[in-house]
């Protein structure tokens, strides 16, 4: 079937559309710098979406969830095992991604006879300044997106996750406007309740151009808090011990939030 | 990095986030010795393991103190008298090392690291038990290095417990990784006789019992203590006078660890001991 190279091609794409079409209703994970380290949100508790990688590696992500543990514990393995043979500080994103996940994820979409995986991901690795915080996204076909800048895009503070580009391209603008790299948690929390609740709102609609309007977030965000749980975590910029990676419990979190 | 489900191996062979099966898996870690046979003709004994140096533990109003000279000597020969033997592992627990450094730290490096890596993997912290046990795992997998004559460790683990109930444990290990819980205290390598004694002695027939004592009073002790076992034993190193070293005291709480400052260990040793 597949042996003539446009069948491939086609078989490519119409795996694309299958992976794309199983990773729609995801529910969106915002991640923004602040002043003192990381956040990690989403909103919806049924299974954990946002795990500890290394000491100052986090990560999120959607999909199903059979891919999501097999992609993680091979990360935490060779972060892990980086960190005994050499050292923790010896232990980076970017070679863990470059290097290690984005071309096996690459090799599983594109061998057709194989299962790919069903997965999107978001990492993170705070710096010692803002200024060297790091966002990587991983797509299932093995391409990554950084926050860093480029002719086309100045450098992000924040990574947005969702189930559909469009969802995801409206928070990052959100976030592009909304959000300042020293702000305090509350303001990033806020910040990324927002960025989640546009993402959640337009994950339905199939071609809203702008962000809905600020009353409506606001409305969305209060019908969503007031029966699912927030999930949260910081990788901490304090130097003070290796271990960065602290989750927040929706109880601390609430008294934050500014309606 | 391997398609095949590594994780699935592990989660399906009950070592689920055990890191050093993944570490030998790796070829990173050295596998288990296997204990020499006696051969005939070669004598029973050709080295004997030491344990040169001076360990102790005990638990005080704050918590538990652990406490370590700073001397590493090969033979008759003091080669480093800065040396760490109180090493934490994570948050609340210490490592104390009486015994070979280069396998000591590379255990604690282990420990450590395995700890983590369960924590992270199985999204849960490991139990006290857990951790206790993850130490006696490793001893007995270097006890065939310790037969060979090379290799010795005899640590004593202290750590705070915050299930079932929050309380401070002490534990000793032999070298073969047998593990007995203390009340009390624990003192290991080459000077802990007179150590034992000393904390016998205190908690007996002392001012106060070890568990009532506040802390500048257990950091007195343990000055004393370490004190008395460098008096006669070569290979402690006790308190320098002329170099001010002082030993390495840390205190493990519900808080967390505190490694006290060389400037409170010094105002204690002056007051109380020299």
């Amino acid at each position: 079937m597949i042996e003539e190279p446009y069948r491939w091609v086609e078989a490519i794409a119409n795996r694309r559309e299958y992976i794309e079409a199983q990773l729609a209703p995801g529910s969106p994970i915002a991640s923004l710098g602040y002043r003192d380290g990381i956040l990690f949100l989403t909103v919806g508790q049924t299974r954990q979406k946002i795990f500890e990688i290394y000491d100052r590696i986090a990560m999120g992500a959607i999909g199903h969830p059979g891919d999501i543990e097999r992609l993680r514990m091979a990360a935490i393995e060779l972060a892990s095992t980086e960190g005994f043979t050499r050292s923790a500080t010896d232990v980076s994103l970017r070679r863990l991604v470059h290097y290690s996940l984005s071309p096996v994820m690459k090799s599983a979409f594109e061998q057709v006879y194989g299962p790919p995986y069903l997965a999107r991901m978001l990492f993170a690795e705070v710096g010692e300044q803002p200024e060297e915080d790091l966002f990587l996204r991983v797509e299932y076909d093995g391409e990554i997106a950084a926050n860093g800048a480029t002719y086309a895009q100045a450098r992000q503070d924040f990574a947005a996750l969702s189930g559909t580009q469009q969802s995801r391209e409206l928070m990052e603008a959100f976030l592009a406007s909304q959000h300042a790299p020293d702000a305090n948690l509350e303001s990033a929390l806020n910040s990324a309740l927002d960025a989640w609740s546009i993402g959640h709102m337009t994950l339905q609609t199939s071609d809203a151009k702008e962000p809905p309007e600020r009353s409506a977030v606001r409305k969305h965000r209060q019908e969503q808090l007031a029966n699912a749980g927030i999930e949260a975590a910081v990788l901490e910029r304090d130097a003070g011990r290796a271990i960065r990676y602290r989750s927040l419990s929706d109880s601390k979190l609430r008294p934050l939030i500014r309606d | 990095m391997d398609r095949s489900p590594v994780a699935f191996d592990q989660n399906f062979s009950g070592a689920a986030g055990d890191f050093p099966v993944l570490l030998r898996r790796k070829g990173l870690l050295a596998p288990a010795a296997a204990n020499p046979l006696p051969q005939a003709g070669t004598p029973e004994k050709t080295w004997q393991p030491t344990e040169a140096t001076t360990i102790l533990a005990f638990k005080f109003s704050g918590g538990v103190l652990v406490a370590g000279d700073r001397r590493a000597t090969a033979g008759n020969t003091v080669v480093y008298d800065r040396a760490d033997k109180v090493l934490e592992i994570d948050r609340h627990s210490i490592m104390a090392i009486a015994g070979v450094p280069a396998t000591a730290w590379e255990m604690a490096r282990v420990l450590e690291h395995s700890f983590q890596y369960f924590r992270r993997t199985q999204l849960q912290e490991m139990s006290v038990d857990g951790k206790v046990r993850a130490l006696s795992k490793l001893l007995r997998d270097n006890f065939g290095f310790v037969m060979q004559g090379v290799g010795v460790v005899v640590p004593i683990f202290a750590t705070y417990d915050s299930h079932p109930k929050p309380e401070a444990r002490l534990y000793f290990y032999d070298a073969m990784g047998a593990q007995f819980e203390v009340t009390d205290y624990a003192a290991t390598g080459s000077g802990s006789p007179a150590v034992r004694g000393i904390l016998y002695y205190e908690n007996n027939w002392g001012a106060k019992p070890l568990q009532e004592l506040g802390e500048d009073e257990a950091v007195s002790i343990a000055l004393r203590a370490l004190d008395t076992a460098a008096e006669s034993d070569t290979s402690t190193g006790g308190v320098d006078r002329s170099g001010k070293i002082y030993p390495l005291i840390k205190i493990v709480s519900r808080e967390g660890i505190t490694t006290l400052p060389e400037s409170k260990i010094a105002a204690v040793f002056k007051e109380t001991v020299a």
